[in-house]
């Protein structure tokens, strides 16, 4: 029997708008198994990328349970989620999120670091050469292009070895070439570490390369009873 | 066209208000009123002190004299010019009560005593206070409740009692009477006569108040009189400037308070360019944008100028209002306050004063970041970024005009050239030293980030690399705190070394007490006395008269030798006719024994050396009215640091032949004898021979101290307004990070750091900025400190650790709690909205 890796029962999401209370998820029951690589897909505003931070603890629940890992991460804190994440959970944005004041070798090396690991500089020198960067670890992110930067995020988020790897559209703010790359690369470090691969996509042929895809449509997975 | 066109995008840009500008209009505005405020004083003063000016001299005129009264032929003409005249004498004595001997400073007043004006006294009036078969005096009532008198206690002033029948509240004529060793007692000049203290060659100053006839022409009289009484030693003052000593003290405190307001406008000036600096990069799209639609630099330059423009007016208006409305909403405390009259008013000139260094400091340092807005190109659209880089050659000859503006106007504003130099040149020093250090730090910081000692110390690592980083807002909290604390720094260093030469240092040198009116039959029983007082361990005494030096080689002496302290007013003179055991000469001879010929001069030689005056040299020195001709025949070591006996002047004997003099003498106390010891010398002296007046040093220093504080508390309001205009643009650059802040807060959360984890590293970050900025400008206002004991004070200057600790802690504590306010939100902060919210 498959182990599960991530689970959410009936998870909602209530946000605080302008305009109101805003419900992004609706009652969500999802699991995702060790191993697996899952494709999120939907139109713009269902709910992917919401999913995809309740599923890395970046966002709570307002009702409903999530678990990672055999752990219900429910009723975690701020504090308690990022300690949970450390070395287990590696998250890629569209918009990079690297620290600018940070060195790409800094800005790869800090996870580790974070989570107390001896040879940080040493293993996200590895992770850089790895995605091609060997030659531009000492720069700023300010002096990297968008494919380089996302690179860097990459080689961030697989350092420690997490179990689990969230994409949130990783190619959305790349050209065709970059893009291609970008996803050869995460495919490619999913396949060498075993790691489970959640990918949030707006691309077809990018979701076809998951194991399996789900659709959401206005905050449910598409084909729950509304 | 250009500049209709110009102004109209502008306005149509301010009308998004003035959101993101409140920290440059609040360094303007602080830095204005500061300036303005003290203006202002300083106006209200100089106005009560013209207004009052014949209250405060106590008649339109005064005609003194040192050590004499006038002469019946003087008496005459004054008595002549005058309507009505009122002599007063004015001498140090001690009041005895018992077994209590103070000093007091001593005015004897004739019947008509004062003139203008009238002296408050607690209960009752001045006339009745001083009659009685008992002769009446009234007394500072500090002075009553030190020796423990009430009113109708009996006391008395060399061989004459007194009964105490008033307490003062206030003399009119006080300011004019310059810094006082100790507090007054008024009597009558008539009761005098049995006290044995207005023998030939005690010390006295008497004093000829006048009113004059209405509209009678002050200068013509002045001249008159001066003409008259040629080299006789008589000094005239009238109403057009009363308090001449006060006018310069307020003048000269005025106008360093107000240079020290502009170290505080410089300090808003990092505030301002860099405010400048952000609003433009905010800005970037839109000149982007105007620059593909065609616009030229000039037109996107003249676009923003005319914003900054706007926003100087309203922030020097702001600056304006405040320094008007606090002195005229706090009148009545700063009257009351102040020792001086005080009219406070609106006074046009500080206002005007207040608003060019607002205005040239303000455009200033906004220019260079201006300047840069017109090099902004239209693919900033998608690269973003104002790029670095000079300014291009008429900005930056703008900006060196606007500095020499705002340079020449301190000069001539202050009208104290060196100070004002001294200051201007002080910020630049500092600021250059500062944005050094804030290089430094940046590149420190950087390669600290690095090194492998620091690997997987996050907090620190993060903090360092945050201050190493481009576009860190680094220079800015360094530059401006760090000037603020400099400022601090250097108050703080010149206080406690003058505290420290003052009171730690002096007093292990000093003389216990000076004895001054002893007269010439008293000085061998005077000596045998403290001879057999085991305590005393060594008496010197000299004869003393007091002389004024009026020419130099037969020409006007301040002419000669401009304006020196040895030819401001009378000195003391002595006489010696053999080279006294510890004098060292620098150059000359001494007289042989038993000289007779024409009269000679030991000078002190550092004082020679500054009035260029070598041997041979001839001076002319009234004393009592009789000037002496006599020629520099030695130069010879004073040293004047330890406060014991130092004359500038000593003459040979037969020169002052037949010249009443008294003798002064100065007493040691061994360190170590009993507390109690020095109270016995002064009851033993006082009871032997009451004439005599003593003078304690600790008490002195006391006074000293008191006005020193005065001083330095001023100083320190004054500095520290400026530190307030540091500690805005801190907060400034705080709030303006604090978007970078909760975006390096979301993602360290996302990569599992803890919130305790995340605020430790940016309280690391701001500690260390703080520090930085401390520690510089420790050194910078230590050498400040230097500078001023060394030339200014020509004193020994010491580093005092206790003060620039406190320094750099202030400087840690700002940065933190600047940094700590604004760090609340990046902490609250969930991740996942802030990181969407970026996307």
């Amino acid at each position: 029997m498959t182990e599960t890796i991530l689970a959410l029962q009936d998870a909602w999401l209530t946000l605080a708008g302008n305009a109101g209370r805003i419900d992004i998820l609706k009652g969500i029951t999802l699991s995702v198994a060790r191993g697996e690589s899952l494709g999120l897909v939907g139109p713009s505003g269902s709910g992917k990328s919401s999913l995809l931070m309740l599923m890395g603890g970046l966002e709570r629940v307002t009702k409903g349970r999530v678990s990672a890992l055999g752990q219900d991460i429910t009723g975690l804190d701020e504090d308690g989620l990022a300690k949970f994440r450390r070395g287990r959970m590696g998250v890629v944005f569209q918009s990079f999120h690297l620290i600018p004041t940070m060195t790409a070798l800094e800005n790869v090396a800090l996870p580790m670091e974070i989570a107390g690991v001896k040879d940080a500089f040493a293993r996200a020198k590895d992770e850089l050469d790895a995605v091609g960067l060997g030659a531009r670890m000492q720069h700023y992110p300010a002096q990297l292009s968008g494919g380089e930067q996302q690179r860097v995020a990459l080689a961030r988020a697989a350092a420690p070895r997490p179990a689990i790897l969230l994409a949130d559209e990783p190619t959305g703010n790349l050209d065709s070439v970059n893009g291609a790359a970008i996803m050869e690369l995460i495919f490619g470090l999913r396949d060498r570490h075993g790691a489970t691969l959640v990918l949030v996509t707006h691309a077809p042929e990018l979701a076809a390369r998951c194991s399996r895809v789900v659709r959401l449509v206005d905050g449910r997975v598409d084909g729950t009873p509304a | 066209m250009s500049f209709a066109l110009a102004a109209c995008i502008a306005r149509a840009e301010l009308r998004g208000g003035l959101r993101g500008f409140w920290v440059f209009l609040a360094c303007l505005a602080l830095g204005v009123a500061a300036i303005a405020g003290v203006g202002m004083v300083r106006s209200a003063i100089e106005a009560g002190l013209t207004d009052q000016g014949a209250v405060l001299l106590g008649g339109d005129a005064q005609v003194e004299f040192t050590y004499r009264f006038a002469t019946p032929e003087e008496r005459a003409f004054l008595d002549q010019i005058a309507t009505k005249t009122s002599e007063i004498v004015d001498f140090r004595s001690m009041v005895v009560a018992d077994d209590v001997h103070v000093l007091t400073q001593v005015k004897a007043v004739d019947d008509n005593y004062p003139l203008l004006g009238s002296v408050q006294l607690e209960e009752g009036d001045l006339a009745s206070a001083l009659t009685g078969v008992v002769p009446g005096a009234v007394m500072d009532g500090i002075l009553a409740d030190q020796i423990g008198l009430k009113l109708g206690d009996r006391f008395k002033l060399g061989a004459q009692e007194f009964t105490l029948q008033g307490r003062i509240l206030r003399e009119p004529d006080s300011a004019t009477g310059g810094f006082a060793l100790a507090p007054r007692t008024i009597v009558k000049t008539k009761a005098l006569a049995q006290s044995g203290l207005l023998e030939p060659g005690t010390l006295f100053d008497s004093s000829y108040r006048l009113l004059l006839p209405p509209n009678v022409d002050l200068a013509a009289l002045q001249s008159t009189a001066e003409a008259k009484f040629r080299d006789s030693g008589l000094r005239w003052s009238d109403r057009r400037k009363a308090a001449p000593g006060v006018a310069r003290f307020v003048d000269r405190i005025g106008a360093f308070l107000i240079l020290v307001g502009l170290a505080g406008l410089a300090v808003g000036g990092v505030g301002v360019a860099a405010a400048v600096r952000s609003y433009l990069e905010a800005k970037i799209a839109t000149i982007a944008t105007l620059r593909t639609l065609g616009a030229k630099g000039g037109l996107i330059f003249q676009t923003y100028l005319i914003q900054i423009a706007v926003l100087v007016a309203f922030g020097v208006s702001l600056g304006l209002i405040l320094g008007i409305v606090v002195p005229l909403a706090l009148a009545k405390p700063i009257q009351s306050a102040l020792p001086f009259p005080a009219q406070i008013a609106l006074y046009p000139r500080p206002i005007i004063e207040a608003a060019f260094y607002g205005v040239t400091s303000a455009f200033l340092f906004a220019l260079w970041p201006l300047a840069r807005s017109e090099k902004v190109r239209a693919a900033a659209l998608y690269r973003g970024g104002l790029s670095g880089g000079w300014p291009r050659a008429r900005y930056a000859l703008a900006m060196l005009v606007l500095a020499a503006l705002l340079v020449g106007g301190a000069v001539l504003l202050s009208g104290t050239v060196n100070l004002a130099l001294g200051t201007a040149g002080g910020v630049i020093a500092a600021l250059v030293v500062l944005a050094l250090a804030a290089w430094g730090l940046i590149r420190l910081a950087r390669s600290s980030a690095r090194l492998k000692a620091l690997r997987g110390k996050v907090a620190l690592r993060a903090a360092l690399a945050s201050i190493g980083a481009p576009r860190a807002e680094t220079m800015q909290v360094v530059l401006a705190l760090g000037l603020g604390l400099t400022v601090l720094a250097a108050v703080g260093q010149i206080d406690s070394n003058l505290r420290a030469a003052i009171s730690r240092d002096l007093p292990t040198r000093a003389p216990a007490f000076f004895f001054v009116d002893i007269q010439p039959d008293q000085i061998n029983g005077f000596r045998a006395k403290l001879a057999a007082n085991p305590a005393v361990t060594k008496v010197d005494s000299a004869p003393m008269l007091r002389g004024i030096i009026t020419q130099i080689n037969g020409q006007d002496a301040r002419k000669v030798a401009g304006e020196h302290w040895v030819l401001a007013g009378d000195r003391g003179v002595t006489y010696a006719a053999a080279q006294p055991a510890n004098t060292k000469l620098t150059a000359g001879q001494w007289w042989p024994n038993n000289y007779q010929g024409p009269p000679q001069i030991s000078f002190a030689a550092e004082e020679a050396e500054e009035l260029g005056l070598k041997l041979g040299d001839q001076l002319t020195i009234n004393i009592l009215g009789r000037d002496i001709i006599a020629s520099i025949t030695s130069l010879r070591i004073v040293d004047f640091s330890n406060a014991g006996m130092g004359f500038v002047l000593t003459l040979d004997p037969a020169a002052v032949a037949g010249a009443p003099h008294t003798d002064i003498a100065t007493v040691y106390v061994d360190p170590g004898a009993d507390p109690g010891a020095e109270a016995a010398i002064l009851r033993e002296i006082a009871t032997a021979y009451p004439n005599i007046t003593a003078i304690s040093v600790k008490a002195a220093i006391g006074r000293v101290t008191e006005a020193l504080t005065a001083i330095a508390q001023a100083t320190t309001i004054a500095a520290m307004a400026t530190l307030l205009t540091g500690f805005v643009v801190l907060i400034g650059a705080a709030a303006s990070g604090e978007r970078a802040r909760v975006y390096e807060a979301a993602v360290l959360k996302v990569l599992g750091a803890s919130r305790t984890r995340i605020l430790l590293s940016f309280a690391l970050r701001a500690a260390l900025m703080g520090a930085a900025a401390g520690i510089v400008a420790i050194i910078a206002g230590g050498i400040a400190g230097w500078a001023v004991m060394r030339f200014v004070m020509d004193s020994p200057y010491a580093f005092e650790p206790a003060s620039a600790l406190t320094i750099v802690l202030g400087g840690i504590g700002a940065t933190l709690l600047a940094s700590l306010i604004f760090v609340l939100r990046p902490l609250a902060s969930r991740p996942a909205q802030v990181l969407r919210s970026q996307e």
